[in-house]
């Protein structure tokens, strides 16, 4: 039954009545407002809860943090996840067609289910304000792969070189990626979607007006700062990076016209990086420019991608210290006992003052010469990579970076040759000297001249008899079948220098490297 | 020993009063809803007569059913009233005590409306509602202040008629004659609205009538609000000055009334009048039986019930009483007054030290006063001022709990600190109702008859 509405009996509630009908559409409309309100409010607390987020994951396995725990470059250099998911199909022929990045000689572990993972080693992840960053870490330049034949598994080897990475043709490619239509977001946005992102519409109104524009711009800006530099360069080919050029116009600001033409030629060879314990105090760097693991390793980050204000010192130490006792993989290679004895008494007379010696079980990092620096004066190797360090750089470097924290830069110093390193781990460094510049150990007991020209590096078969990996004769210019033709001809891949043991007789030289290859 | 001035009568021109103290307007809710008076009103107004004062002023007596402040007070808008105000004269007389009824209209003033006006707005010169507790009304015609007016002439007839010995305008304290009075009020774009002139024109319409009615010999005076202090809340305009209030005092006084009562403040209550304390704590228990009056009331409940709430309206109310005092607060205002006058002057406002008005009396700031709640408190404050007391014994403390009980309780004086125990607050209280009526049985009419 329906109720009637009862008259009101007083004049003052009939007006009171009117009044409420006249306010109601405006009691609507304030309580409209008000939901609008803390709808508003709810989405700004939302907004700046993501705003304000900056986490990655902390990985309680230090072989995982190594791999991708973040050192802080994804703040700072990073690009968003979903984009480097979505590049390869917006770019399908720079990535050889494939929906990752192996093409740029990336390392991707499988999962228990067999699976590729996601992100590949060297890359890690973090959510600065609600959008995942993805960048370098300290792996992405320290983990290499070898095969023992062709055919045989490939075994991935942290703390050894990126023997497989293509930074320069990676970052070439994002650089160009930058300014290229297909990162537009009427063409980004799908292939993110595409990719797996689903992001909400409002997510996409943020991509399409903030975080799209936002990465560009970072692209545009680094471009402008590495584009003319990267084309004066002839690609560095897989396994090898130049350290300070990039540093001086990035970090410095540096203009190119004002760095000497003699500077920008140094691409050398990523290091292997275990044992770094017994080389506290050695001159460390291919030019032996610092003694202090600490500083190497944070300037190496800088390397990577991290800014003084995005850096994770605990992050670098715990891999500092994980590194510090890493004992490299034994050498697989089996020799012939006898003949690697008498190598092992021809090195230990000629070689190990200078690099140390391999012990029956590790290393042995004694000698008087071991990480000092020898001139190049007498060394005579390129001069490519010691030229990039300049006494200009090396001031602004101590002035500039980590300045007024305990951070800032000490033991730089220019030197004026390069450092005599320990030979660790040398079956799985090659190819040889600085810059990757002499195929195996047998090359490097011959003669410059009689060294191949041009060869393939970006190979991962091991070679069991001349030492390093399988490198074959090429024709510069040519895209061999596997890897990179690198030809010593061009400024910085001089393969001169370093003529010790060149003049062994040739069972000598057998000797020798028979016991090279147990190292 | 010279003669006390107080004792001295005063003179008006048809009426002489033994002396110079007037029991101000107050009642209490003891009426019939008719509008018939009632033994406790005979009862209250002799307590008065009893203890000494010349002459009473009525209550607030409306001239119309619809004019009432609260429903339940005495009325004079109907003839057969008149035998029940001889009766009360005859009664106030006793005690050589005069009596003049005061005739008035609440305007939108209507603090209780009752059954004969919740249903509609209340007449009054403006249509904007009362600013205090959301009073509603709509502005008269011109037929309806016509109407008005022979209502006023109407019940001075009646007064008399009932042997009263005159009466007094209610214009004052926002009642509707100050409604049509103030500037801050009057809103009305004809002849009764704009120019001072104008605005005065109702009030000297009744006094004409007044006089055309009952003629000359008849008293009439007239209270009047000196200064309006009309903003109470705070964005409301301040209305009336002084100066204009002088000129009404003067045009009344050329249209033949025979005094000048002269008050404050364009509402009641107001801060100034009566002027003392505001007790929240009595308001809290009281205000609500006004809730249903007004469309602001249930805000003014609030305001009063909540702790916190408070300061505001203790802000709002105390702001205009700084550097005033309680006893003489428009004393200077009646001098101004009463220097533009030649008719006696009458003033109200916290009096009760006899040396006090005394020296008012001498230095010609007024020829009498009008007092309510010092007589509520002490009946018999001017026979202990004959005695030769300046002050009672235990005197009005001004703490206004008589008023704010008003709403719910029966008049008189709630300040407990002046009574030995609650029992005999409570038994002071009841002396009102000691003097029982004679109870008539109604006659008994036979079906057949009917």
């Amino acid at each position: 039954m329906p109720v009637a509405v009862e008259a009101p009996v007083t004049y003052v509630e009939t007006q009171l009545r009117r009044r409420r009908r006249l306010l109601l559409p405006l009691l609507i409309f304030l309580a409209l407002l008000l939901a609008l309100g803390l709808i508003a409010v709810g989405f700004a607390l939302a907004a700046a809860e993501r705003l304000t987020r900056n986490r990655t994951e902390a990985f309680p396995d230090i072989l995982t943090h190594f791999e991708h725990g973040s050192i802080g470059a994804d703040q700072s250099s990073g690009i968003p996840f979903w984009v480097w998911k979505a590049l390869p199909r917006l770019f399908p022929a720079e990535f050889d067609g494939h929906l990752d990045y192996r093409a740029f000689g990336f390392l991707y572990r499988t999962d228990s289910h067999g699976r590729q993972e996601d992100l590949p080693i060297g890359i890690s992840k973090r959510d600065f304000r609600g959008v995942d960053l993805v960048w370098f870490n300290c792996a992405i330049c320290h983990t290499g792969t070898f095969r023992a034949a062709e055919g045989a598994e490939r075994v991935i080897v942290r703390a050894m070189p990126s023997n497989n990475l293509n930074l320069y043709g990676f970052i070439r490619f994002i650089l160009d990626a930058g300014v290229d239509e297909r990162l537009k977001p009427d063409k980004l946005i799908p292939a993110v979607q595409a990719a797996g992102a689903n992001l909400s519409l409002i997510e996409q109104q943020v991509w399409r007006h903030v975080v799209i524009p936002q990465m560009r711009e970072g692209f545009i800006q680094r471009r402008s700062r590495l584009q003319a530099f990267l084309a004066g360069q002839a690609p560095w080919g897989p396994g090898r990076v130049d350290t300070f050029n990039p540093y001086k116009l990035v970090q410095m600001e540096m203009l190119l016209d004002g760095i000497s033409p003699d500077e920008l030629h140094a691409a050398s060879d990523f290091p292997s990086i275990f044992n770094q314990r017994p080389r506290e105090g050695m001159h460390l760097h291919w030019d032996g420019n610092n003694s202090s693991l600490a500083e190497r390793n944070l300037s190496a980050a800088l390397g990577a991608g991290v800014t003084p204000e995005t850096v994770d010192h605990a992050a670098i130490q715990r891999v500092a210290a994980w590194l510090g006792d890493l004992q490299p993989p034994r050498s697989p290679h089996r020799v012939d006992a006898a003949a690697a004895e008498r190598g092992r008494a021809l090195y230990m007379n000629a070689c190990a003052a200078c690099h140390g010696y391999q012990g029956p079980d590790r290393y042995v990092f004694e000698g008087a010469k071991l990480g000092t620096v020898e001139p190049n004066g007498t060394l005579g190797t390129d001069a490519g990579r010691l030229d990039s360090y300049t006494e200009a750089f090396r001031q602004r470097q101590l002035a500039e970076l980590f300045a007024g924290t305990p951070f800032q830069f000490k033991h730089f110093v220019k030197t004026n040759g390069y450092a005599n390193m320990p030979l660790d781990a040398l079956w799985l460094r090659g190819p040889y000297l600085h810059n990757g510049s002499v195929p195996t150990l047998r090359d490097l007991l011959a003669p410059p001249g009689q060294r191949p020209s041009a060869f393939v590096r970006g190979v991962d078969i091991i070679d069991g008899k001349n030492g390093g990996f399988v490198s074959p004769s090429c024709t510069p210019g040519s895209r061999p079948a596997q890897g990179f033709c690198y030809d010593t001809r061009l400024p910085g891949n001089g393969n001169g220098g370093h003529t010790f043991g060149t003049t062994l007789p040739e069972n000598e030289k057998n000797d020798l490297i028979a016991y090279l290859l147990t190292f | 020993m010279s003669e006390d001035v107080i004792f001295t009568p005063l003179k008006f021109r048809n009426l002489t009063v033994k002396n110079r103290i007037f029991r101000s307007n107050i009642s209490g809710r003891f009426d019939n809803e008719d509008g018939s008076l009632t033994q406790t009103r005979v009862n209250w107004e002799c307590k008065f007569a009893a203890g000494g004062v010349g002459a009473i002023i009525s209550s607030y007596v409306p001239v119309l059913m619809e004019g009432r402040i609260i429903a339940d007070y005495a009325t004079i808008h109907r003839d057969d009233f008149i035998p029940l105000w001889e009766r009360l004269g005859a009664a106030v007389h006793r005690f050589d005590c005069k009596y003049i009824l005061q005739l008035s209209h609440s305007g939108r003033q209507m603090d209780f409306p009752g059954v004969h006006n919740s249903h509609r707005p209340a007449l009054s010169s403006t249509s904007r509602k009362e600013t205090l507790h959301g009073f509603l009304c709509r502005a008269a015609s011109k037929a309806e202040i016509d109407h008005l007016v022979q209502a006023f002439a109407a019940g001075a007839w009646r007064a008399r008629e009932a042997g009263l010995d005159g009466v007094e305008l209610h214009a004052a304290n926002g009642y509707l004659f100050t409604q049509f009075l103030s500037s801050g009020i009057n809103d009305r774009t004809d002849e009764y609205g704009g120019p001072l002139q104008n605005r005065a024109r109702f009030l000297i319409e009744v006094i004409r009538a007044i006089r055309a009615r009952v003629g000359r010999e008849f008293h009439l005076q007239v209270k009047l609000s000196a200064v309006d202090r009309n903003n109470v809340i705070p964005w409301e305009k301040k209305g009336n000055v002084l100066a204009d209030t002088i000129e009404v005092a003067k045009w009344c006084e050329s249209e033949g009334a025979d005094a000048i009562h002269v008050s404050t403040g364009s509402l009641f209550p107001h801060p100034l009048n009566p002027p003392g304390d505001f007790s929240f704590e009595t308001i809290a228990t009281t205000y609500d039986a006004m809730i249903a009056s007004g469309v602001d009331a249930f805000r003014n409940f609030l305001l009063f019930r909540y702790r916190m709430l408070r300061p505001i309206f203790r802000w709002v109310w105390f702001r205009m009483k700084k550097g005033l005092p309680v006893e003489g607060v428009s004393m200077d205002e009646a001098r101004a007054i009463k220097a533009n006058v030649t008719v006696p002057v009458l003033n109200t406002g916290g009096y009760q030290t006899a040396s006090f008005i005394r020296n008012g009396i001498n230095s010609g700031a007024f020829d009498g006063v009008a007092i309510a709640r010092s007589l509520v408190a002490n009946n018999d404050l001017v026979q202990q001022w004959g005695m030769g007391r300046d002050l009672p014994e235990r005197p009005c403390t001004y703490c206004n709990k008589c008023l704010l009980n008003a709403a719910k309780n029966p008049v008189g004086c709630y300040e407990l600190a002046r009574f030995p125990s609650r029992d005999a607050m409570i038994e002071e209280l009841m002396t009102i109702y000691a003097t029982r009526p004679t109870l008539n049985l109604p006659p008994v009419v036979s079906a057949k008859a009917a």
